[in-house]
């Protein structure tokens, strides 16, 4: 922590003590005293880091839609046309490069293209048009609203360490996730709910999907306040939300009012500025109890919107419903939500699965768009969409013209972002006719990370929190730029 | 506002309040400045990056963190004269071109920072080496001017705070003390038998009476063992894609065990590091082993091995840094260290002696990741030997029988056979050894029968099929044998196809009568033979296949028979072989079997064997010879076989139980070294497949050698050795501060991890050299340093902060006061536990799953894993145990630990966040689990047959916080109870719902309304802030 920090935390301890020393009551603290003085008591941050943002951000907060087990971009967005020609040809040695491969193909004796089975259509997105597959049709109807990167690329290879260096800037455990930095530089703008949320989704492709690790929204490093909050399906959407059965809310508040007058009393008595906060975290967990149950309450949405998220969207936990909750989560402030949606991993039988999962993402991440934009918040919300890696143009396993597999491609695919100062109707970066590599613009992993920063208003290289003697930064220790070429 | 313009105000402030930012720079403008503790940081921190160790991002070629390159004679620095040093006047330029730290790095100095480089220079600028590296010596305590001192720890501390104008507090009452003592040293808070004989203790030396009891609970050393086990990552899965399981307890049990016994920490960490490299390790030795092995691990398909294993020694490499030099080394794993002296060479170097690990570095997805070993009971292991042991005799017995036998090569061939040799597998009984599959069924008691009494019948729709395979006694084809079963097929329900199918190691021999539906083998060859139409309805058939037709050649062994039927109802009766010529002669004969094994170039023989039959016999040499003589008598010749035989029975039989035996023992993971050590290349930018220089086992240049000897060999063992010179500057202080902080909440130097140049300067230098050279001094014996500490008068002050000790010292550093915290994750569940009389009070075993929510293991869990559903444990013993035992799955811990800031254990954790937040509110509330501790807390209470509700109260909070209640508690809480009392007679529902909750029903004698209310106001109490902290 930086000598600024570290004073003003000092400071307002020493504010607060004054004030309670003074005999303040509890109901009168906890109403009358400036959040900030609340929250930055103890590591409760409310607020966020003095000096940020660095700038004016463009993204008061940001939804991310992360396709766990990296999805085939050559199917739905990154078209290549002559492949067709090139079916169950062998992919020029010129192309591969020699680049290495996962143990799981490269025993394989021959890497014959794979085309895309689906048809491509150039929609119109407000500038040079925009390739999308027939299995995204309402993507369609966003294109003029998204900017599509064709060029990010990634060095993991597997999953685990490629989905732990997307969602905490390492490959290896331990790190702060990209939700936590968040939290830990700007705070919360609801104090009735975490700032930092993630919602788990059921899928419907291939059932044996990739695990997720808690560690994918863990504070790592950061005080473990800032930790992504996992939203459960059910009667407690936050874990142990719920008052135990045959205690109301009633008999929790009087517990709370006693509890509140033991705790003051221990604070009188022992003058630990901690047990202030811990009156004041009890308070919040008592507000938690009444918003978090209106905050997954759809009933009060209109039929039109319901109908935009389509069909799963009364099922909790599907991607719709999910897409629905982050719009509620965002219109409350709620500075980072995560949906992880799994079953993306299509090694083999392709045709088969693929176009389950994009069911599932289709409508609902369209209509996410949509909402946002009619209620004027995509001017400020940041949205962004993407998987792990990308997959391979060359077949793994059996290759047939109905039937075939991709394997792990970590050297370019497809994501995209929208909203909140990012160009719409772009489409930025290119691969060569196989989709294997970069050949214009390329985006790697922490310029990512960095332009999502720089939306929110931070300087990615300036964004340090120093743990085990290092500046430890979500962008690593190179520098990475965000990437203007996209934003307004 | 940029970050560095928003400097100025701040520090205006700063000096205008007077108030400090912490106790390591003195700002009072008399002091002298210290350079390991003001300048160093100060250019760590601002200039190193670009001016450090790390010579690739060297800018200009100069650098700030050597002697030479500051003071020699380039005028970077004048000794006495800032206005002559360039280094200063640098820092002060207006010239932006000029101005270091350059404006566009986002680094800058703040005014006072300047200040005190400009006072250094200008008093002499004394250089030093970073203080941690320097060894600690033995300090001079302070002459004692007080009556409060009671040991050395409390003269530095109140020479400490007597510079700093501040006064110990008085000491806690007794019931504070008891309190915190026995949460201390046992993680538990004391019995009602502990705190009274403490508390009825009238006599000088109670206190440390009481101390000594608690150090010699056995409770003592789970609570140590759990602080230990965040170092070294210590987990029940592999924490890596599938995240299985892994069977790892017994190391966590030889933890417990080892800081219950007070090894010295010499050898606790020697064996730990070491333990396989020891003379004659034992067992327990190898199970400490499991230190260097308990990093997170990975299978997942598509890895690239040499990647894993390069990360798994770097977690080694880098967790052995934290834990014993504090120093942060992994940075230097792709370049030179930016702040400490360890440059990328000095990390492979050290690399070099975790690399050679005898093992696969991909777990595989089993428990039992080798190398690992069984940790059984005494008599489990001497069961096992006692097997191992006959097991052994009989094998002996047979080669010495072999290496005896008195062969003779018969003069003639065997003579002929008189008659034809039946052998029959299904007649009226199934095969008693081997698999039967399907399920059988005798011809009804009216039924036809071909032979004996019974016969067999299967009605089909479709393919259908049953079999016998693996039978004991396999059918040794001659030459010309005839392969038969009978069939009478059903004429009201005719099959439409029948097969019969034999196994000599596969299943590729089949004949088929009737139509041809059964899509097995490629027709028209032996794994398909069309035999013909179907034989006749409505009677007994005998269906003959020669064997050789089907692929059957002499020699070989059938093993099973498969009877298949397409549709229809067939019996089936008498399945069998049969052969007109003598057995296959070889058998008896050496030289006609050496003959046949030659002509079939040694099909069945092992590797080395087939090798010589391959080979002109001419050019056997007569060791051959013999092997291939007593591979004959032992495997092929009849008369030795059948002698021979009966005991691979027995070995048989007694290598099952030992199997068995074996499943029902645990097993650990362990360290092995490999016959010769792995070579270590400096791996450029830490990839994996960029080795460049090859580099030697040694310690960081900036630390003393690890020893001239040549003789010595450099291996852990030697590591570890050479951690505990006398020399090294950093094995004791990073371990007496870790203890340190374990007792006082925050160590010595804060940041306990690293003791590097970014991390604090120690709070009390000279205290934390003491202890460090008397903890060395002393054999390194624990319970006497961790006694050492709580026997001070700094550990037994009150925690009353008032408002000058809080204006004077917010964080407590100086230690004016008992420093207040709340209890870590476990602590808060298992006095819950332990108040309420729920708690299971046994050492070990395999880690328990106490209840948790739904679904927090399947909602990220890998389908395929064998942890991704959570299946709660049933039973006080296990759900009641405490929370060192708790499953650790470590990409998704149980939310009880993980929500009260315990980390996930994928890495080493040396020092824990302590945050305050809703949620864990909303756990102690409302988890069942602290429900259910609420409810027994009750029960207890109710029990006690007390006069009235206020008594009851009262011995209810004496239970909790071991104090009784003042009148103002009471105040807040009986009106309250009262109210709930009244409320859950009316409404008995909620009551009876509140009081179901739990794992362990209450009897149902306690009157619900009342235990309902109780259950409440426990819930209160266990949530007090006085509850879950440290007071």
């Amino acid at each position: 922590m930086n000598p600024v920090d570290r004073y003003l935390q000092y400071e307002t301890r020493r504010q607060f003590f004054s004030r309670g020393a003074m005999g303040l009551g509890v109901a009168a603290l906890s109403s009358m005293l400036p959040k900030d003085l609340l929250g930055r008591s103890s590591k409760t941050q409310e607020m966020g880091l003095p000096g940020l943002p660095h700038f004016a951000p463009k993204a008061k907060r940001a939804i991310y839609l992360f396709m766990s087990g990296a999805p085939s971009q050559l199917d739905m967005f990154d078209y290549k046309p002559t492949m067709g020609e090139w079916f169950d040809k062998e992919l020029p040695d010129s192309i591969r490069n020699g680049q290495r491969l996962t143990t799981m193909t490269s025993g394989q004796s021959r890497f014959p293209v794979a085309p895309s089975i689906y048809k491509f259509e150039k929609v119109d997105n407000g500038h040079d048009g925009a390739w999308i597959s027939e299995l995204l049709p309402y993507h369609k109807t966003i294109a003029g609203e998204i900017a599509i990167l064709k060029s990010v690329f990634t060095e993991a290879i597997n999953h685990d360490p490629a989905i732990t260096y997307f969602c905490t800037g390492d490959q290896l455990p331990g790190k702060a996730s990209l939700g936590s930095w968040l939290s830990y530089g700007l705070g919360s703008e609801n104090e009735n709910l975490p700032s930092f949320v993630v919602l788990n989704s059921t899928w419907t492709g291939r059932k044996e999907a990739q695990a997720l690790y808690n560690r994918l929204w863990s504070s790592g490093f950061l005080p473990s306040q800032h930790q992504g909050v996992l939203m459960r399906t059910g009667k407690d959407p936050v874990l142990f939300l719920r008052n135990p059965a045959g205690v109301d809310a009633k008999m929790r508040r009087e517990m709370l009012d006693s509890l509140n007058r033991l705790n003051q009393g221990t604070y009188d008595a022992l003058g630990d500025p901690e047990t202030q906060t811990r009156i004041a975290q009890y308070e919040m967990a008592f507000r938690m109890q009444s918003s978090v149950p209106d905050l997954v309450d759809i009933q009060g949405e209109s039929e039109s919107t319901l109908e935009m998220y389509g069909p799963d969207v009364k099922k909790p936990g599907t991607l719709a419903y999910n897409c629905l909750l982050a719009r509620r989560l965002a219109e409350r402030g709620v500075r980072f939500t995560q949906i992880f949606h799994r079953g993306w991993d299509q090694h083999g039988n392709l045709p088969v699965d693929l176009p389950n999962n994009c069911r599932d993402l289709d409508q609902p991440a369209a209509a996410l768009i949509k909402d946002l934009k009619q209620r004027g918040m995509l001017e400020d919300t940041l949205v962004v969409w993407g998987g792990e890696f990308g997959r391979t143009i060359y077949c793994q396993g059996k290759l047939t013209k109905e039937t075939y597999g991709r394997d792990h491609h970590p050297r370019c695919f497809t994501m995209w972002m929208a909203g909140a100062g990012i160009k719409p109707g772009i489409v930025y970066g290119d691969t060569d006719e196989f989709g294997y590599n970069v050949t214009e613009n390329p985006v790697h992993i922490h310029e990512l990370n960095a332009t999502i920063l720089h939306q929110l208003g931070i300087d990615a290289e300036r964004f340090r929190y120093q743990h085990q003697g290092l500046d430890q930064r979500l962008i690593g220790v190179e520098p990475a730029k965000p990437v203007h070429d996209i934003m307004l | 506002m940029s970050a560095r313009n928003l400097f100025l105000p701040i520090c205006f402030i700063l000096i205008c309040t007077g108030i400090k930012t912490g106790f390591a720079a003195p700002q009072s403008t008399n002091t002298t400045v210290d350079f390991s503790r003001d300048i160093r940081p100060i250019l760590s921190n601002t200039c190193f990056k670009c001016h450090g160790p790390d010579a690739n991002t060297r800018e200009a070629d100069f650098r700030l963190d050597t002697r030479e390159d500051v003071l020699g004679g380039n005028h970077s620095v004048v000794p006495g004269d800032s206005a002559a040093s360039v280094l200063f006047q640098r820092l002060i330029s207006n010239d932006p071109d000029e101005l270091m730290p350059p404006p566009e790095s986002g680094r800058s100095l703040a005014p006072e920072e300047i200040e005190l480089i400009r006072k250094w220079i200008d008093q002499g600028a004394e250089w030093g080496n970073h203080w941690s590296l320097v060894p600690p010596k033995t300090v001079e305590v302070p002459a004692r001017t007080n009556p409060w001192s009671r040991n050395e720890i409390d003269d530095f501390v109140f020479n400490r705070l007597a510079t700093s104008m501040l006064k110990p507090s008085a000491e806690a009452d007794r019931h504070t003390l008891a309190r915190r003592l026995s949460l201390d040293l046992t993680g538990l808070p004391p019995s009602d038998e502990e705190l009274n004989a403490f508390l009825d203790d009238l006599k000088p030396g109670a206190y440390e009476r009481y101390v000594d009891r608690l150090l010699a609970s056995p409770r003592y050393g789970e609570h140590m063992a759990r602080f230990w086990l965040d170092v070294v990552r210590y987990g029940d899965t592999h924490g890596l894609h599938l995240d299985n399981y892994r069977e790892h307890w017994p190391y966590r049990d030889w933890i417990i065990r080892a800081f219950n016994e007070n090894k010295p920490f010499d050898q606790f960490a020697t064996e730990q590091l070491a333990g396989d490299l020891l003379p004659n390790p034992t067992r327990d030795q190898l199970v400490a082993t499991g230190f260097n092995r308990s990093h997170v691990t990975t299978a997942e398909g598509g890895s690239i091995k040499e990647e894993v294993r390069v990360r798994n020694v770097v977690d080694r490499t880098s967790t052995f840094g934290t834990v014993f030099l504090g120093m942060t080394l992994g940075c230097a794993q792709c370049h030179d260290h930016k702040f400490d002296p360890i440059s990328q060479k000095d990390f492979y170097s050290l690399y070099a002696y975790f690399n050679s690990l005898d093992g696969d570095p991909m777990d595989g997805n089993v428990k039992d990741h080798p190398p690992s070993i069984m940790v059984g009971t005494p008599e489990q292991h001497q069961q096992l030997e006692s097997y191992e042991k006959e097991i052994g005799d009989l094998k002996k017995s047979i080669d010495e029988l072999v290496t005896n036998w008195n062969y003779v090569e018969p003069d003639d061939p065997p003579a002929v056979n008189p008659e034809p040799a039946e052998e029959i597998w299904i007649d009226d009984n199934l095969p008693t050894s081997g698999i039967v599959h399907g399920a059988w069924k005798t011809t009804p008691a009216d039924g036809p029968v071909h032979r004996g009494t019974v016969s067999y019948v299967h009605t089909a729709s479709g393919n259908q099929q049953y079999f016998v395979q693996n039978t004991e006694r396999p059918w040794q084809v001659n030459d010309q044998d005839e392969l038969f079963a009978h069939v009478f097929l059903d004429p009201q329900n005719p099959p439409r196809e029948i097969m019969l199918q034999w196994n000599d190691g596969n299943w590729d021999h089949r004949a088929i009568w009737g139509e041809n539906l059964i899509e097995w083998g490629a027709k028209n060859t032996p794994a398909r033979l069309f035999m013909g139409p179907l034989p006749k309805l409505g009677q007994w058939v005998r269906l003959s296949v020669p064997a050789a037709e089907v692929g059957l050649l002499p020699g070989s062994r059938i093993n099973g028979v498969a009877l298949t039927q397409y549709d229809g109802t067939v019996h089936w009766d008498t399945v069998g072989k049969i052969s007109h010529l003598p057995p296959f002669p070889a058998n008896r004969s050496l030289v006609d079997w050496q003959e046949e094994t030659i002509s079939k170039k040694g099909k069945d023989l092992p590797n080395d064997l087939k090798a010589v039959v391959n080979k002109a016999q001419e050019s056997w040499t007569p060791a051959e010879s013999k092997r291939l003589k007593d591979y004959f008598i032992q495997r092929i010749y009849p008369d030795s076989r059948s002698v021979i035989e009966p005991k691979e029975a027995q070995i048989k039989a007694l290598e099952k139980q030992r199997d068995e035996l074996k499943k029902q023992i645990p097993t650990t993971l362990i360290f092995k070294e490999t016959a010769t050590p792995k070579d270590a290349f400096i791996l450029t930018r830490g990839a994996y497949d960029q080795p460049g220089e090859k580099v030697e086992r040694s310690v960081p240049r900036a630390f003393p050698p690890i020893s001239s000897d040549t003789k010595i060999k450099h291996d852990r063992l030697a590591l570890a050795n050479w951690l505990f010179t006398n020399q090294h500057p950093l094995t004791a202080r990073v371990t007496v501060n870790r203890f340190w902080q374990q007792v006082f909440g925050t160590g010595i130097v804060e940041t306990s991890e690293d003791l590097g140049a970014q991390g604090t300067f120690p709070t009390h230098p000279d205290l934390l050299d003491f202890l460090a050279v008397d903890f060395r001094d002393h054999g390194w014996n624990i319970k006497r340093l961790m006694k050492q500490m709580v026997m001070s008068a700094t550990y037994r002050q009150q925690s009353v902060t008032t408002p000058d000790s809080f204006e004077k010292d917010p964080k407590n550093e100086l230690l004016a006061r008992g420093r207040r915290y709340r209890l870590d994750a476990e602590v808060i569940r298992d006095q819950a536990l332990a108040v309420s009389g729920l708690l299971i009070e046994s050492i070990g075993g395999p880690s328990v799953k106490p209840p948790q929510p739904d679904g927090l293991w399947f909602v990220v869990g890998y389908s395929g894993s064998n942890t991704v559903r959570f299946k709660k444990d049933v039973g006080a013993d296990k759900v009641h145990r405490r929370s060192l035992y708790t499953f650790w799955k470590r990409t998704a811990p149980a939310p009880q630990m993980n929500i009260l800031d315990a980390p996930s254990r994928e890495t080493c954790t040396v020092r824990r966040e302590r945050t305050n937040t809703p949620l864990q509110a909303l756990m102690l509330m409302n988890d069942p689990q602290f429900i259910e501790a609420a409810r027994f807390l009750a029960q207890r209470t109710i029990d006690r047959e007390l006069a009235d509700d206020e008594a009851r109260l009262r011995w209810m909070f004496y239970q909790c916080l071991k104090r009784s209640p003042n009148l103002s508690e009471i105040e807040a809480l009986l009106p309250t109870h009262r109210k709930w009392n009244e409320r859950f007679h009316k409404e008995i529902e909620n009551a009876k719902q509140l009081i179901q909750i739990g794992e362990q029903p209450s009897p149902e004698s306690y009157d619900p309304a009342e235990l309902a209310a109780w259950t409440m106001t426990a819930n209160l109490i266990l949530n007090m802030d006085e509850f879950i902290s440290k007071n």
